[in-house]
């Protein structure tokens, strides 16, 4: 910033786009007599956390603040983990590479926008993290990337490193519809315009990323062996199979749009034959028919709570859907699917207890440790455990509650949302308009 | 034939030979410019001094009592006035002429596309397009920047993701020809989408990119490795669009990036690693956004002078009143901020039409905190060495290209006009 006027005049302009986190206090804090929700161990009714260096280092009851370390005042207030969204599309340039069926060489990763102010948006919601996927035009889409919602800073600071990698695919209409021409002059119609396409496709595309390690494996054989040969060249390094590839040799998982039970059953059997790994099925409106099924091969789901019937392969979406999978064994998440509905995620996990009878700390678990899971990163994040990332949100009343709302945001220990300070700013910086207004100085 | 007579006879071939290059009609005026300031950026200034321009280049240059007015020389009195170097700007897109269908050429890598995909309306892809082929030089355009100052500036082609490669002229007349300094200057790459085909997203185009070098390294491979076995090895096949990136892989010739906001510039780097590429990053008016990065590459900047804010910035999503503000103070301080940092630049006038807002906005800059020096060695000096023309231009020394202007003033006063202009040591006629 040029200079400090400028940013004033700058900061009454955007209230909401603070450049810093609301209180940056080098990721030391101590929370103070809140009603604690771990998730994993327990409630305490009334205790204390401490942070220091952003990582929850004591849990307990009447923990003396350190030395120079911020105290936060949380009596009458519910302390939970950072909500996790398992599967949206903000804080990216783009979100479809449409032109073509098959694409993992696009990696979502390489187009984070940190501006989006949709990352406010999820604050506002006490998300701390969300998993930002490829959308669901093309069978097999790309590499997808979680991210912390730290609003102000560079993008790289963003990404979370510890999670697993994992591959966008889709089945059913989202794709079949993106491949027809639905205006004249549009592009031409592509393959494959039927569910039965959608699989021969994608088996097509892993036999080729077969032959591709295999003509990898016998170069490097070749290079290797005792006498090469004299004239060698590498096979072509091709970014769409190498991507392939890396889910075939285990190191990605794949997760899949997928609405209706058929095609699920159909896909977990592309996995078996080619052996990679599914991590979940995304919307998953007919999970409840094959519950079995996917608690049998550890498949979790992540889906909407109760928005079902918006087209017709929704039709036979249930409520009660997360709620009868959750019993049944499945690892269940709720997701937003949008950078509105994100701030809303404790409201819609909490229907599961309407819908299917779940209890207030399983239907909170569909939000936090549930999608850590399915992405990787339930050692560092999802429940509040000496050890973990402070990420933390704190509300006026149990998440569970109709009348729940987040009060503030912690993420590795600084606080990127604070209600009550956001709110102070506006008014102050209301009060310098209209002394502006009138000619005055601010 | 005597023995002696031989070399003599090879002399006058010689000296034939050269005349074609150089005949009498080739040679340009002298001009004797005096009772001028002198700023030659390279050197201190001169308060009063008298610069010698001969046949196109800069002869001698110094104070009055010096230098010595040759007899054939044209008379400039420049009492009150000031030299300079003429400006540089190193990206543009000026003077082009396209055809309206794109220009032909390679299309894509041919592998990346499969069958049954949709074939792309243009081609995402044409690094075999060379910007001197679509020169059209317009004497509006050429006087716009002239009177700004400007006396060379590097043109580049304009269309799809890998756009072609650039060349640099100087702005002496309508004629192509005559105006090259440098062809090829560059290769050109810009952070854009392909309508109706693929690319058609961002990622796509990231993956695209980088297919593309990967592609081009297998087959300088190929071609280096077959110049070994020439006999015993199957030829590989020939391939127009990996032909032409070959340079830019195996000789490390120049890769400009076109960055529209902070994150192109944090992707081009992530490339121009991943290629180890001779990379100069353009437009980057978001790069103080960048400045702890950059400070630490020796990557060469080209940040325009067109500070309108990019579409989606953090400044243009949230109101009326940031937005103008933006325009008028948060994105002219982009140079004076880097300059701050420590960060070398050159300025350009990269998405500018004309000379005078170019002109108006390095006084924005100037106004949001570049001090005038800098502004002129980032239009000058700085970008001599960016392209690699140190030694014909950038500074006002003798042998070097007499691009000169007299400005009636300090430069980049609101209040100066630039009173006349020298391209390739010819007064321009406006």
């Amino acid at each position: 910033m040029k200079n400090p006027t400028i940013f004033l005049v700058f900061a009454a302009f955007v209230l909401a786009a603070s450049f810093q986190p609301a209180s940056a206090e080098g990721g030391n804090l101590l929370i103070k007599n809140g009603t604690i929700l771990t998730v994993t161990q327990g409630i305490i009714a009334k205790g204390d956390i401490l942070i220091l260096n952003g990582i929850i280092r004591q849990i307990g009851e009447n923990i003396n603040p350190p030395a120079g370390v911020k105290v936060i005042e949380a009596s009458g207030k519910f302390v939970l983990p950072g909500i996790i969204d398992s599967h949206t599309h903000i804080a990216l340039a783009g979100t479809n590479e449409g032109s073509e069926a098959i694409t993992p060489e696009a990696d979502v990763g390489a187009v984070i926008n940190a501006d989006d102010t949709a990352i406010l948006t999820a604050l506002s919601g006490g998300v701390t993290m969300a998993h930002t996927m490829h959308g669901s035009a093309n069978p097999i889409g790309g590499p997808n990337v979680v991210l912390k919602m730290k609003w102000g800073k560079p993008s790289e600071d963003l990404v979370v490193t510890e999670a697993l990698r994992t591959l966008k695919f889709a089945l059913g209409e989202n794709v079949k519809q993106s491949s027809r021409t639905i205006l004249p002059g549009g592009p031409p119609p592509r393959y494959p315009q039927t569910r039965m396409g959608v699989n021969a496709i994608m088996r097509r595309e892993f036999l080729r990323a077969q032959n591709y390690m295999a003509a990898w494996d016998r170069y490097n054989k070749l290079k290797a062996s005792k006498i090469p040969p004299k004239i060698l060249l590498p096979p072509r390094r091709d970014l769409r199979l190498e991507v392939l590839a890396d889910l075939l040799r285990g190191k990605m998982v794949a997760r899949c749009h997928d609405y209706q039970a058929t095609e699920a059953l159909e896909f977990i059997g592309l996995a078996k034959e080619f052996g990679f790994k599914i991590a979940a099925f995304e919307h998953a409106w007919e999970a409840y028919k094959i519950a079995d099924e996917l608690a049998g091969e550890k498949i979790g789901i992540s889906v909407f709570a109760d928005s079902w019937a918006y087209k017709m392969e929704a039709a036979e979406g249930i409520a009660y859907d997360a709620g009868y999978c959750a019993k049944k064994g499945v690892l269940v998440s709720i997701n937003s699917d949008s950078g509105e509905r994100i701030r809303r995620l404790f409201n819609d996990a909490s229907k599961t207890m309407k819908y299917g009878g779940l209890s207030e700390n399983e239907a909170l678990s569909l939000i936090t440790i549930n999608p850590a899971i399915q992405l990787g990163v339930d050692r560092i994040v999802g429940s509040l455990e000496v050890g973990k990332q402070a990420d933390i949100a704190i509300f006026n009343e149990h998440p569970m509650s109709a009348y729940a709302r987040c009060d503030m945001t912690i993420i590795d220990g600084d606080a990127y949302f604070d209600r009550a300070a956001l709110l102070r700013e506006r008014e102050e910086a209301a009060k310098k308009a209209e002394v502006a207004k009138k000619g005055g100085r601010p | 034939m005597p023995k002696s007579a031989r070399p003599l006879i090879m002399l006058t071939i010689l000296a034939l030979g050269a005349l074609a290059w150089t005949s009498p009609a080739d040679v340009g005026p002298t001009y004797a410019i005096r009772n001028a300031k002198i700023v030659p950026v390279a050197g201190p200034v001169v308060e009063k001094g008298i610069l010698i321009i001969r046949d196109g280049l800069i002869e001698s240059v110094g104070p009055s009592d010096k230098i010595a007015i040759p007899e054939d020389a044209e008379v400039i009195e420049a009492a009150g006035m000031a030299a300079y170097p003429g400006l540089i700007s190193a990206h543009t897109h000026l003077l082009l002429e396209e055809p309206a269908a794109p220009a032909g050429g390679a299309q894509q890598v041919p592998s990346i596309t499969l069958p049954g995909a949709a074939q792309p309306n243009t081609p995402a892809g044409t690094p075999d397009v060379l910007a001197f082929g679509l020169l059209k030089p317009k004497k509006s355009t050429l006087d716009s920047f002239l009177r700004a100052g400007f006396t060379t500036v590097l043109v580049a082609p304009n269309r799809g993701i890998i756009q072609g490669q650039s060349v640099v002229v100087d702005l002496n007349g309508e004629d192509p020809e005559p105006m090259v300094v440098k062809n090829p200057a560059a290769l050109h790459i810009n952070f854009t989408t392909n309508r109706g085909g693929y690319p058609s997203s961002l990622m796509g185009t990231i993956a695209y990119i980088r297919q593309s070098f990967l592609d081009a390294e297998g087959y300088a491979l190929a071609q280096a490795v077959y110049a070994k076995n020439l006999k015993g090895m199957k030829r590989p096949v020939f391939n127009p669009f990996l032909e032409a990136l070959r340079p830019y892989v195996r000789d490390k010739k120049p890769v400009v990036f076109q960055c529209n906001n902070v994150e192109d510039i944090k992707r081009a780097l992530k490339i121009v690693d991943e290629f180890k590429l001779n990379a100069m990053l353009s437009h980057v008016n978001e790069a103080w956004r960048d400045a702890s990065v950059l400070k630490k590459t020796p990557i060469p900047l080209l940040v325009t002078l067109d500070f309108r804010p990019p579409s989606g910035s953090l400044f243009v999503n949230q109101g009326e009143d940031l937005r103008k503000k933006a325009e008028a103070e948060i994105y002219p301080a982009n140079p004076s901020n880097l300059a701050k940092e420590g960060i070398a630049f050159a300025l350009t006038t990269f998405g500018l039409n004309d000379g005078s807002t170019a002109l108006k906005n390095i006084q924005s800059a100037i106004k949001a905190g570049l001090s005038p020096e800098q502004a002129l060695r980032a239009l000058t000096i700085q970008p001599a060495q960016y392209l690699g023309l140190a030694a014909q231009l950038g500074s006002l020394e003798p042998g070097k290209i007499a691009n000169v202007i007299l400005a009636k003033g300090e430069i980049f006063d609101e209040k100066t006009q630039i009173d006349k202009v020298f391209v390739d040591g010819i007064l321009w006629k406006f």
